[in-house]
């Protein structure tokens, strides 16, 4: 269907579109007119993201005039595919439509590891070392070896890509990561540096958050889109805790190990290199002294990680005269890792600010800030000119320097915390070194400053006026949008007593009583025998779900569980988790049923759907607050009371509630799904805990389910299941439309429209 | 002697005991052939040697006297006497000879029919829907052993249930059990501190698929290395060490014992077989990719929180493995069904098709790689559309099944109450009255839209099948249900057991005597002629009966008990005015017989 809202004509996927839908473009093109950033809050379910596609592009059709280009942010890869899937729908709609005008070029942007096709660089497992093995094959002075000795390897694909030059571009188009595999496949050109090159092409780009968020990375990819881009951060309630993670670092006893080695293979190239190649240092002094002469100029393929410190805050001068040369370098290295060794060892905890923190490295290590400061910048030149690949070996010095880099720039929103073993396992000495940063708006700044409209969206954006003052920006536009449904397709309930009618909680008196692990799995038990189809539950901690997985095996429930449906688990262990997951799809697709069990900000709760029959029924135990007395959330409390007067409380329950409120939320694809939500924990009854759901949870809890116990929590699902499996009227009742069509829109009108839909 | 038969007297025994019945025996390379001298006595036998399998006999000099047993495929047996030994060695010659010959084993002797040749396992499978359905059962008494329907005739009408009964059985498989493996609890004889392990081969079964490392341990060293005993033993050894959580105490027995080491080692072939499915897995749940985008968690990046510190020994962690992976494991293969389908007697024999079938799998899986992408991409555009935002689309609808009509009747009865009443304002409107030139017209219409693109699947469409149903189903409840006063109570409900009983056996059977009765016209044979007869008395026979129930019935409950009867009696007075009618025409007309038409 095509609609005008005011001057844009909008070009829309499907025939009907949700009345909520339809205002969140209003708001949205209201933002993009006023140039300024947003915040959107709009339910799961509802079809946020072909919304935003939609306007974004028909907006920038109508104004072909000014080059708009989408910055597109998602969390996690399978995301992005999805996201791409979606515009190419879209994008073909609009061909239909509009004929070659409505061309774009969209594609996703990955690491090589999820781009790269030369099968021998991707026998190996992890991100870093495809990337050192694709270095090893590319880095130019490898490729440089190779044109005067053939039987250096080199990667084809790569050489191909090279050698087509100036020819080598995608056909407009949408990609998704699958699509540039196959397209790089056919062509024998590599995916990975064609997508990088076409990245200032593109009008649409689809790309992790922290391709944007975190410097090291936006340092190299995001450095030359233009302010006219619209950047939108999809699924962004937690997009504080990724820019405070952006600008952390911590430093273990493996790392210091790591790092001297790595610093005893650096001065064994050194002095390798010395007898061989000494030009090759001395050169690289000479560039030095000129200033920082590695920028700019450098092959594509020789792009490292960049500076881990933000753009503005890093200097542009000269690298201080006592570490350009390398032996010199070396020196200042080890003595900073043996200060940090030496702080490692401690019996208490200690906390510290940045400032005090440098001072003492300066009076004991003899470094200043300056040096500090330059580390990262330093060794980057300094493996170039060793032409050191195997990069994925020397990330424990590279920790380091990020470290020492970080340290050295910031004075404030940071803090250093020594921990000599974690609290909750004291017996065990496990010493670590947190260079932390509280404050999320640093990370966020350059990007709020850079583009002209940033959109920040997500199901769960409440309360929605904390996140300006977290992430310190004005929004033009700030709205909750509600669902608006044909029939009350989701249930959520509190339960606050188990089948004996004694309450449940995973508070922390409470939470090893067997009486509430049997009630919990009781509850379980009784929900999987009526609940057709895909159960989700969701703990608060890996290490409560172990234990309380393990109480239920010793006590015979989970075998009683087993009977109704398959168990699959949630593990550290990304590769099993992936694979639990595929099985417990197959097994809802097939009517086996299954149950998932996973863990509240686990990987699964921030990225995976479980909408359809994959859930009918989600069990939230317990509230997923955060470890209350780890010493890095104290000090991010203390900074966030003194700088934004956030109470502790607040933010805490805010914190959890919107963990809690993401996990439920996934059962919901669109309107004509079901599923039921059930917060199986007393304190969800109180109304200051409550009250920070998201306001499309609160308007379907009704106050008879605000007090359950088990017996009443089964009767409900019961009738809810009953209801939800009849057949019922899509378009809506008669007073409130639930689904428009153009003839719908049309007749609105503007006048007529917020009636219709409020 | 070369002969090619053998003519013997003998007595034929049913079983040891029975005295026997004389008679001469006469062996054909064919057959065997029984006549008693008496010709009334019941022991006539006529036995193909083919089905014959085996043969044991007396022994010269014990104190038995000289039988010969031929045992039949079917564990049966036929026991001669015969007079003396030198008679029982030439029969005995003779019997050793052909079955050296036929060497082939086949299907168990047609006892009953002369007309129909049985194989052994159709004769099983009715046996076996006999007993599993009581109701047949009692039908097939009623009419088959009295008489009144032969044995071909009852069954020719039940085709289908024969049929599928036989396709059904190829397809069941039977899948894991849900229990896990870990579930095996010993036994102890409660003196010592001996446990006792039970495994069956299904369990066998089950570790071998769950565990592939285990499963490769005992191919290789099973029995040349150690004897399965001992296998099984230190199998459970390294079990009880997992379970003691001792991650310590694990690796110091590993060291010690290699064997016992496999057991306890994280399983190898898992994780590559891990790392090849991590590639054709769901690409909106792939997980692992986003590891490639995740710059924070670079070693000691980020923070570290809560759960992303282990205590971990490094040496040890390859001791140790979670509840988590066993259950993850266990669900995924009972999801992937039972791979072998031998019998399970023997484990070496279960271990080696398992192999075997997994060989083949895995060499399947290298060819398909092409199409798994292209599956990827169209799952990921499936997960990505909204379905009820696009306009109504027609979705396929499964044919109905329905295996017992009464399950149906009963499960709408809710519905049709409910909707009763707006539903028989829409019967009226269907139009009943059709010229016949309509009906020939829309028959030859179909007829030829038949021809042209044959059979549609599903032959009748949905639609016009659920309003068929509607209809059908709201005329039945009326009947039936409309006089009970609470809607979840029927009629039939409010009788004496007994009394519903007979009536639902009668309204079967009826329906079965009324089936044999219409599909017996028109009368073209002599034998159906004496069918219809048999069919007419066996009918009328009814009669009496259903005037007994209701009888018999409270007199409250008359009115309802005859309202019940009342379309039985229907029924029947149709079937036998036709009847009656039929054979007025044809002492009419038995001059000129129209080609049998009546």
């Amino acid at each position: 269907m095509k609609f005008q809202i005011e001057d844009v004509t909008v070009y829309f996927l499907y025939d009907y579109i949700y009345p909520e839908q339809y205002s969140y473009m209003i708001e949205l093109k209201r933002a993009l007119d006023a140039k300024g950033h947003c915040l959107l809050e709009m339910p799961t379910g509802t079809g946020k993201t072909i919304a935003l596609l939609s306007l974004i592009t028909s907006y920038s059709l109508s104004k072909p005039e000014t080059s708009i280009k989408l910055i597109y942010c998602t969390r996690t890869v399978h995301e992005m595919e999805k996201t791409l899937a979606e515009l190419k729908l879209l994008h073909n709609y609009q061909i239909k439509h509009l004929g070659p005008q409505a061309r774009l070029l969209a594609i996703g942007l990955s690491s090589r590891k999820n781009l790269c096709v030369n099968p021998t660089v991707l026998a190996a497992e992890n991100r870093d070392s495809v990337d050192a093995g694709c270095r090893k094959l590319t880095a130019s002075w490898v490729r440089a070896m190779a044109a005067e000795n053939p039987n250096v390897p080199t990667c084809q694909f790569f050489e191909n890509y090279e050698r087509a030059a100036s020819a080598a571009v995608l056909p407009p188009g949408v990609y998704t990561l699958q699509d540039l595999r196959m397209f790089g496949k056919e062509k024998g050109w590599c995916p990975y540096f064609l997508a990088r090159h076409m990245v200032q092409f593109a009008n649409v780009v689809v790309y992790s958050y922290q391709y944007l968020l975190d410097p090291k990375v936006a340092g190299i990819i995001s450095k030359e889109m233009q302010k006219e881009s619209v950047v939108v951060f999809d699924e962004a309630h937690n997009i504080d805790n990724v820019c405070i993670e952006a600008l952390s670092v911590s430093v273990r006893r493996q790392t210091l190990e790591g790092a001297t080695r790595n610093l005893n293979r650096i001065s064994q190239e050194i002095d390798r290199f010395k007898a061989t190649d000494a030009s090759r240092l001395r050169a690289e002094y000479n560039r030095l002294v000129e200033g920082l002469a590695l920028r700019g100029n450098l092959p594509i393929t020789d792009n490292w990680l960049s500076n881990p410190a933000l753009p503005d805050d890093i200097l542009k001068e000269a690298v201080p005269g006592n570490i350009r040369r390398a032996e010199h370098f070396l020196h200042v290295l080890r003595r900073l890792v043996q200060y940090l060794r030496g702080r490692l060892d401690t019996e208490n905890v200690e906390k510290e600010s940045p400032v005090s923190f440098v001072a003492s490295i300066n009076s004991h290590a003899g470094i200043d800030q300056k040096t500090l400061k330059f580390c990262y910048d330093r060794l980057h030149s300094l493996m170039l000119t060793l032409e050191i690949t195997d990069t994925d070996e020397f990330l424990h010095i590279q920790t380091i320097c990020d470290f020492a880099t970080l340290v050295g720039t910031y004075g404030r929103g940071f803090s250093i915390i020594i921990e000599p073993f974690d609290e909750r396992m004291p017996h065990i000495p496990d010493p670590i070194l947190q260079l932390s940063c509280h404050d999320a708006s640093l990370a966020i700044k350059p990007v709020f400053d850079r583009f002209q409209s940033v959109v920040i969206t997500s199901g769960t954006l409440s309360p929605i006026d904390l996140y300006p003052r977290l992430l310190n920006f004005h929004p033009v536009v700030s709205r909750s949008f509600t669902m608006s449904l044909t029939r009350d397709c989701i249930c959520p309930m509190v339960l606050t007593r188990g089948s004996d009618q004694l309450p449940v909680s995973t508070k922390f008196d409470m939470r090893s009583d067997p009486g509430v692990v049997r009630n919990y799995g009781k509850l379980l038990l009784e929900m999987v025998s009526v609940v057709p189809d895909g159960t989700v539950c969701f703990f608060v901690s890996y290490s409560y779900m172990d234990g309380i997985i393990n109480t239920w095996n010793d006590s015979g429930i989970l075998k009683e569980i087993m009977q109704h449906k398959l168990v699959f688990i949630e593990t550290q262990d990304v590769v099993e988790t992936t694979l639990a997951l595929d099985n417990y799809r197959k097994a809802c697709d097939c009517g086996r049923g299954a149950v998932f069990f996973s863990v509240a900000r686990g990987k699964v709760a921030e990225g995976i759907d479980f909408d359809r029959h994959y859930g009918r029924l989600v069990i939230m135990f317990g509230v997923p607050f955060q470890y209350t007395l780890g010493k890095i959330l104290l000090a991010r409390l203390e900074y966030l009371r003194d700088t934004f007067q956030i109470k502790e409380g607040d933010f805490l329950t805010f914190d959890a509630l919107r963990q809690a409120a993401q996990c439920v939320g996934r059962v919901i694809r669109s309107k004509a799904d079901y599923g039921m939500m059930i917060f199986a924990d007393k304190r969800y009854s109180r109304h200051d805990k409550r009250s920070k759901l998201p306001s499309w949870i609160l308007s379907h809890l009704r106050d008879v389910n605000l007090n359950l116990s088990t017996d009443m929590a089964l009767h409900i699902a019961k009738e809810f299941l009953r209801k939800m499996a009849q057949p019922y009227e899509k378009i809506g009742g008669s007073g409130r439309k639930t689904l428009l069509s153009e003839e719908d829109l049309e007749k609105m009108g503007d006048g007529g429209m917020d009636e219709m839909l409020y | 002697m070369a002969s090619t038969h053998v003519t013997k007297r003998a007595k034929y025994k049913t079983t040891i005991k029975d005295p026997g019945t004389p008679g001469t025996l006469r062996m054909t390379f064919e057959k065997i052939l029984f006549v008693p001298h008496n010709p009334k006595s019941a022991g006539k036998l006529d036995v193909e040697f083919r089905y014959i399998k085996g043969k044991k006999h007396t022994k010269e000099g014990s104190n038995k006297p000289p039988w010969l047993n031929l045992t039949n495929n079917q564990n049966g047996s036929f026991i001669f006497e015969f007079e003396n030994y030198s008679d029982l060695q030439e029969c005995r010659d003779f019997v050793g000879k052909v079955l050296a010959k036929g060497g082939e084993v086949s299907e168990k002797p047609t006892v009953a029919y002369p007309d129909e040749q049985l194989s052994a396992a159709e004769m099983e499978l009715r046996i076996k829907l006999l007993q599993e359905d009581s109701e047949l059962q009692k039908l097939h008494k009623q009419f088959v052993l009295s008489g009144v329907l032969t044995e071909t005739e009852f069954w020719a009408t039940r085709k289908k249930l024969l049929d599928r009964e036989a396709s059904k059985k190829t397809k069941q498989r039977l899948g894991f059990k849900s229990a896990m493996i870990s579930d095996i609890k010993p036994s102890t004889d409660g003196r010592t501190n001996k446990v006792t392990f039970n495994l069956t081969p299904e369990v066998i079964l089950q570790i071998f698929a769950e565990k592939p490392a285990v499963h490769r341990a005992f191919l290789s060293y099973v029995p040349n290395k150690m004897s399965e005993r001992t296998f099984w033993t230190k199998y459970f050894r390294a079990e009880y060490l997992h379970s003691t959580k001792n991650s310590i105490a694990a690796a110091a027995e590993a060291a010690e014992d290699e064997e016992l080491a496999v057991f306890l080692k994280q399983d190898d072939i898992l994780a590559s077989e891990a790392r090849k499915k991590i590639r054709r897995v769901d690409p909106t749940l792939d997980m692992e990719a986003d590891e490639g985008d995740d710059y924070t968690h670079l070693p000691d990046h980020g923070i570290l929180r809560e759960g992303s510190k282990e205590m971990t020994e490094s040496q040890n962690e390859l001791y140790k493995r979670s509840l988590s992976q066993d259950i993850n494991r266990h669900a995924a293969v009972v999801l992937e069904g039972r791979a072998v389908d031998v019998e399970l007697e023997d484990t070496k024999a279960v271990a080696e098709a398992l192999a075997v079938k997994t060989e083949i799998e895995s060499s399947n899986k290298g060819e398909s790689d092409g199409d798994t992408s292209r599956e990827r991409l169209d799952r990921l555009s499936r997960m990505t559309e909204i379905e009820d935002l696009q306009g109504p689309n027609t979705l396929p609808l499964a044919p109905l099944c329905i295996k017992d009509p009464r399950d149906y009747f009963d499960s709408q009865q809710a519905n049709a109450l409910r909707s009763s009443g707006d539903a028989l304002g829409e019967i009226e409107q269907i139009k009943c009255g059709l010229s016949t030139q309509e009906v020939y017209g829309s028959l030859r219409e179909s007829i030829s839209s038949i021809k042209a693109m044959g059979l549609k699947e599903p032959i009748v469409k949905p639609e016009v099948a659920h309003q068929v149903f509607d209809a059908l189903t709201n005329s039945i409840s009326n009947t039936k249900y409309h006089i009970g006063k609470n809607p979840q109570e029927s009629v039939l409900d409010r009788l004496p057991r007994k009394t519903k009983e007979e009536l639902l056996h009668h309204w079967t059977s009826i329906l079965e005597l009324l089936k044999h009765f219409w599909a017996s016209y028109p009368i073209t044979t002599t034998y159906l002629y004496v069918k219809v007869n048999r069919l007419k008395d066996a009918m009328s026979n009814i009669y009496p009966q259903l005037e007994e129930i209701k009888g018999s019935v409270p007199s409250e409950l008359r009115h309802q008990v005859s309202l019940l009867v009342r379309p039985m009696h229907q029924a029947l007075d149709a079937a036998i005015q036709h009847y009656e009618a039929s054979m007025q025409k044809r002492s009419a007309q038995s001059g000129e017989r129209p080609n049998g038409y009546v």
